[in-house]
């Protein structure tokens, strides 16, 4: 068993790292919950091509030159992650005193790459099921135009995922995650705010095309060729029924939101992914 | 006060003399990479839609999104089918090597990159398992995590075993890897792609410039005080890096856990009612409906849930407490796995869990599977070995499941 731990300072290949860099530093020794027991014995640096084994190891065997780099590596990386953990903690806390004042300066740092969100399913779980229904304006070879039945896309999703061991992200979060999008940058008229607001319509009309091509809408439709020329997008929200052995009681009567007809770009309308 | 400074020499000694956790980062480094790469491999008929420049999220939807935030990822620097599918190729390959621990800064560098450039190119396909793997892609490239169950351990003993021999030990694929991977960032960096946010870009240039000093204090034998310095600094990060991993799998649970608490259905105890009857989170309607027939059984599963979730970070302190939270925790994520449909999302949050298993159990852990290993190896050879007697050699303990 003991033989577990030589030559376990094992560095890759030609390099280890000296990197200083935002995150680390000098874990507090009082490591939470103390499960890192046992370090591998004892760094022994000899692993590098044709180099004699290093007597000793540690900041004791290093001259104070190499002492004071130490020291600063030290600090910095301490200084490092305090300021990270902190930085992460006032993201994901409600806003506060703290974040009013400097709000700013904890976004700069987050974003992009430290962006996060655990409020799974809290403070409430979602109670209401949105189902995203599209029909589309066809145009038949011949000319005439004809419009499509609604297609329950999130209906589908949800088929798709049935007895599905390993749903799939483009039947869980594609339609999903666009429609909360485009939610979040449309005001109550389904006018789009900001860039994000446009690129949320483009996306969701995207999506729609793409579904509706692979559901043969347009073949449905007119019973042979055309294309798609308008798609209109749709939710459908209903309350989840109560549970059984709760007095409550909430309508089931579902509700919409129905968007404006959107035109769709002619290179767009054979469905996107190819 | 004389206390108080020993305290403090003696932190330092800990954090400076070695990087802690061996098995605790190797775990999650096994952990994190075989998620994505099972999930890269799960979506891979599903690649297009999801990351391709033809798909619902179009390569010009997310150049205006990039323009705005300046994410990092390398499925702007072309639009082409060609490259996508490239990079599509090497973050599958990154993962798996990774998991095997080959080369594993260099490998944890490039996962780094898969993780980021297929995330930031569609982040509105992702969820919470999408989250903590961005996050801990970048922490763990800090770490050193090959320290066990890896080929690079297993390397390292053989070629240390080799110099006890007197013999000569060159090692040709490092400094390769290190010039290929040096050109591209030189050619990139040149070529004006790397414009985005610089912390990323920073991160790349400053392991591969700490990865050539660590090859050259290597080289010459007259540096050993430089060589021991960078294993100080070496060590120094990886600790701090590891309390943030630690700390960000705690920020987690609280967030998750207080949010709740202030939510009415987590408060009238029927919360987890509602996701099982969601359309989306709900593969097993039969399941979801024994699982919710009894309002006692949800209530307690909901009042459960909240407890462990605010109570895991304190528990810290106590590790028979802790360990008992955390099988719970891993066994409610696998539950969640089945129930919810979220597979990829608890596999991450149980290796983002693992780090903060027992030492002694994880060392079991990694002894069962080298046996089984070996078990299977001899089986699948069909010649009847001289019995290894105590099998437990140095060479199997130290790859566990790597090789």
């Amino acid at each position: 068993m003991d033989a577990y731990d030589e030559g376990s300072d094992a560095r890759h290949g030609p390099g280890a790292p000296a990197e200083p860099g935002p995150p680390p530093e000098p874990g507090p020794p009082g490591e939470p919950g103390r499960p890192l027991e046992r370090p591998p014995a004892e760094p022994g640096p000899s692993l590098e091509p044709g180099h004699p084994a290093c007597p000793r190891t540690g900041v004791a065997a290093l001259s104070l030159r190499y002492q004071v780099v130490v020291a600063v590596a030290l600090a910095v990386v301490a200084i490092g992650v305090c300021v990270h953990l902190g930085m992460m903690f006032l993201h994901v806390a409600p806003p506060n005193t703290l974040t009013k004042e400097h709000g700013r300066a904890v976004d700069e740092w987050v974003y992009p790459e430290f962006e996060q969100n655990w409020k799974l399913f809290a403070p409430n779980p979602l109670q209401q099921n949105i189902s995203i229904q599209v029909r589309a304006q066809v145009r038949t070879t011949d000319g005439m135009t004809l419009t499509t039945g609604w297609y329950d896309l999130s209906a589908e999703d949800g088929r798709a995922i049935d007895g599905n061991l390993l749903p799939s992200h483009i039947q869980q979060n594609e339609l999903r995650r666009a429609w909360d999008f485009f939610v979040a940058t449309h005001d109550g008229e389904n006018r789009p705010v900001g860039l994000r607001g446009s690129l949320s319509e483009s996306y969701l009309r995207r999506i729609a095309v793409l579904r509706l091509d692979r559901d043969d809408a347009v073949r449905a439709t007119t019973g042979g060729g055309g294309a798609v020329e308008r798609v209109q997008v749709r939710s459908r929200t209903s309350n989840v029924p109560p549970p059984d052995w709760s007095r409550e009681k909430v309508s089931t009567t579902p509700s919409y939101r129905e968007l404006p007809w959107w035109q769709v770009p002619r290179d767009e309308a054979g469905g996107g992914v190819r | 006060m004389n206390r108080f400074s020993l305290c403090v020499s003696r932190g330092i000694a800990r954090v400076t003399e070695a990087a802690l956790g061996p098995y605790q980062t190797a775990v999650i480094r096994i952990g994190f990479s075989a998620t994505w790469l099972l999930f890269l491999l799960r979506e891979l008929p599903h690649r297009h839609e999801l990351y391709g420049p033809d798909g619902p999220w179009s390569w010009t939807l997310a150049e205006q999104l990039i323009g705005t935030n300046g994410a990092f990822t390398t499925l702007m620097w072309s639009d082409g089918r060609f490259w996508f599918e490239s990079v599509y190729a090497l973050a599958i390959l990154a993962s798996a090597l990774l998991m095997l621990g080959w080369r594993t800064r260099t490998m944890s560098v490039l996962f780094m990159v898969g993780v980021l450039s297929l995330q930031n190119r569609s982040v509105f396909m992702g969820d919470g398992g999408d989250n903590v793997l961005h996050l801990m892609s970048v922490y763990l490239v800090f770490t050193r995590c090959a320290q066990v169950w890896s080929l690079d351990a297993r390397r390292a003993s053989r070629a240390g075993a080799a110099r006890a021999r007197g013999e000569r030990v060159t090692d040709r694929t490092g400094p390769v890897l290190w010039g290929v991977l040096g050109a591209v960032l030189v050619a990139v960096t040149l070529a004006g792609r790397m414009e985005g946010e610089w912390l990323i870009p920073a991160l790349l240039w400053t392991v591969w410039g700490g990865q050539a000093l660590w090859w050259l204090a290597g080289r010459r034998a007259r540096s050993g005080e430089t060589r021991i310095l960078l294993d100080v600094v070496a060590n120094v990060v990886h600790n701090g890096a590891l309390l943030v991993i630690m700390a960000e799998a705690c920020l987690i649970y609280a967030t998750a856990g207080w949010y709740k608490i202030q939510g009415s259905r987590w408060q009238d105890g029927t919360a987890v009612y509602y996701p099982l009857h969601l359309e989306y989170f709900s593969p097993w309607p039969a399941l979801a409906d024994l699982l919710s027939a009894s309002g006692t059984l949800v209530m307690l599963m909901t009042y459960g849930t909240v407890l462990v979730q605010v109570a895991f970070p304190f528990t810290l302190f106590n590790r028979r407490v802790k360990n008992v939270l955390l099988a719970v925790m891993i066994t409610e994520h696998a539950v969640i796995a089945v129930v919810l449909g979220l597979p990829f999302f608890s596999l991450a949050m149980i290796a983002a869990d693992a780090v903060f298993l027992p030492t002694t159990f994880l060392r079991r852990l990694g002894g069962g599977a080298a046996r089984a290993r070996d078990r299977f190896l001899r089986r699948d050879r069909r010649t009847p070995l001289p019995e290894p007697r105590g099998h437990e050699s140095p060479e199997s303990t130290h790859v566990g499941f790597g090789a």
